[in-house]
């Protein structure tokens, strides 16, 4: 799952997000019970030496004030999933034989380096957008056009965070505001729309609707770029809620520990 | 005397890198990463799956902890046997959850990166993984106690305790123990 996926997508369900994050949902273990973790018979004793270690995750952390609303927009996104979004995905999956989508994947990828390559700059990280710049011309000319990845092979090449305009934000120090479930979209926060709709611009994919808008082909490139991100992302939609309690919150919690980790990169 | 000096010195540069629990925490790790995997390689459907990766979770997973510190401050409130019945379900939750996301000939290819030690008895082993084509970043926490286990699944950042954690804190908001208990019970009867 990566966030370079969200923002060109006109469709997909994502999970992830940052800044009215006070306490993080998944803070790394801050203390010391060595003896802390009970043993997995429930007797009483083993309980309750363990009772130290019941701070160990706070609960959650992001400013929710549209909570209503956004629970309705994400059942409606959750309907639209099932209905709409996996017969056309497992159509995509089942027409175009692998190796195609996989080339079709790896272009779009490279096409979308000036996304990456911005945001790099804008966080003052002119190294990881000297490496973003190399990358894409090894996999432009190497690659034939970016259908083969051969910067994989290259191990300072290989494996490089994505940037993303929303996570240039919290570098900068804004905060999420608050939490938004988007039409389609999905989750996202008051930054992190702002932030996708720099992706978006940024994309040189959404390019050709602005110059040559109207026309039915301008939107056939966009739309690929959507469905072959589009079965990966319900894949993750899938496991953060197959066993959850509460779908929404187990999405909204998920969407901002992983825009956190993101932010870290 | 000067063989043993000289053993010595050699064993100076061992003491410097990983120590003896990190070592110790990743073999246990990959033992029980190898043991799911022949058991995933070899099964036909996920019913199968989850009868026989249960004891295996069960031997290298502390389900205990993970349900206690997915509740929080309000696990005191419960009683032994509400402890017992939270315990009980979220191991079935876990379980199922975890063996859903093997497909039968899809092998999964996993990397161990460097482990480290966040403090004594705790180690945070990070990997990635590459499955059906995409990499994931995911980081095992294990701490020690009756042997290494693990504690907690970090996929992309995302904690599985932590995810749990907002979940049964609303629950217990709204009706304590038994709100909690009642919601696990719901969706372990009823799968979305």
């Amino acid at each position: 799952m990566k966030h370079h996926l969200l923002p060109t997508l006109l469709l997909a369900a994502s999970a992830t997000l940052l800044t009215g994050c006070t306490s993080s949902d998944r803070l790394p273990p801050t203390k010391s019970h060595p003896a802390a973790v009970g043993s997995d018979k429930h007797d009483s004793k083993s309980v309750k030496a363990a009772e130290g270690d019941l701070n160990e995750y706070s609960a959650i952390s992001i400013a929710d004030p549209l909570e209503p609303l956004n629970r309705a927009t994400f059942w409606i996104n959750d309907g639209l999933y099932t209905v709409v979004l996996r017969p056309i995905t497992k159509g995509y999956q089942a027409v175009i034989p692998k190796v195609v989508r996989t080339g079709i994947h790896n272009v779009f990828e490279n096409v979308r380096f000036p996304v990456r390559l911005v945001n790099d700059t804008l966080q003052g990280n002119f190294k990881r957008a000297g490496l973003e710049t190399e990358r894409f011309f090894v996999n432009t000319i190497a690659g034939v056009g970016g259908i083969g990845r051969p910067s994989d092979h290259i191990s300072s090449l290989a494996d490089l965070p994505e940037g993303d305009t929303g996570q240039t934000f919290a570098k900068w120090g804004i905060g999420h505001g608050i939490y938004i479930v988007l039409p389609v979209l999905g989750p996202s926060s008051l930054r992190d729309t702002v932030g996708i709709a720099g992706d978006y611009a940024l994309n040189p994919v959404n390019w050709i609707s602005f110059v040559y808008g109207g026309y039915a082909w301008t939107i056939a490139i966009p739309s690929t770029n959507s469905l072959r991100v589009t079965h990966e992302q319900l894949g993750v939609y899938d496991t953060a809620t197959k066993s959850s309690l509460d779908k929404y919150l187990a999405i909204r919690s998920s969407y901002i520990q992983y825009r956190q980790e993101v932010a870290k990169k | 005397m000067i063989p043993r000096l000289l053993v010595l010195a050699a064993m100076i540069p061992f003491l410097g890198t990983a120590s003896a629990s990190t070592a110790e925490a990743e073999k246990r790790l990959k033992t029980a990463v190898d043991e799911v995997l022949t058991i995933a390689d070899h099964a036909s459907n996920n019913s199968g799956l989850i009868e026989s990766l249960r004891p295996v979770l069960h031997k290298y997973l502390s389900f205990s902890a993970m349900t206690r510190r997915a509740v929080g401050p309000g696990w005191r409130q419960f009683t032994l046997d509400q402890q017992k019945k939270a315990i009980d379900l979220f191991t079935i939750l876990i379980i199922r959850t975890y063996s859903s996301k093997f497909t039968p000939g899809e092998h999964p290819e996993i990397t161990f990166k460097s482990a480290t030690e966040a403090e004594p008895g705790r180690v945070e082993i990070p990997t990635t993984l590459l499955y059906k084509g995409s990499h994931y970043s995911v980081t095992y926490r294990l701490e020690e106690a009756e042997g290494w286990r693990v504690t907690d699944v970090v996929i992309e950042g995302v904690s599985m305790v932590a995810n749990y954690r907002s979940q049964f804190d609303s629950e217990f908001k709204k009706g304590g123990a038994d709100a909690v208990v009642g919601a696990l019970s719901q969706s372990v009867e009823h799968p979305k």
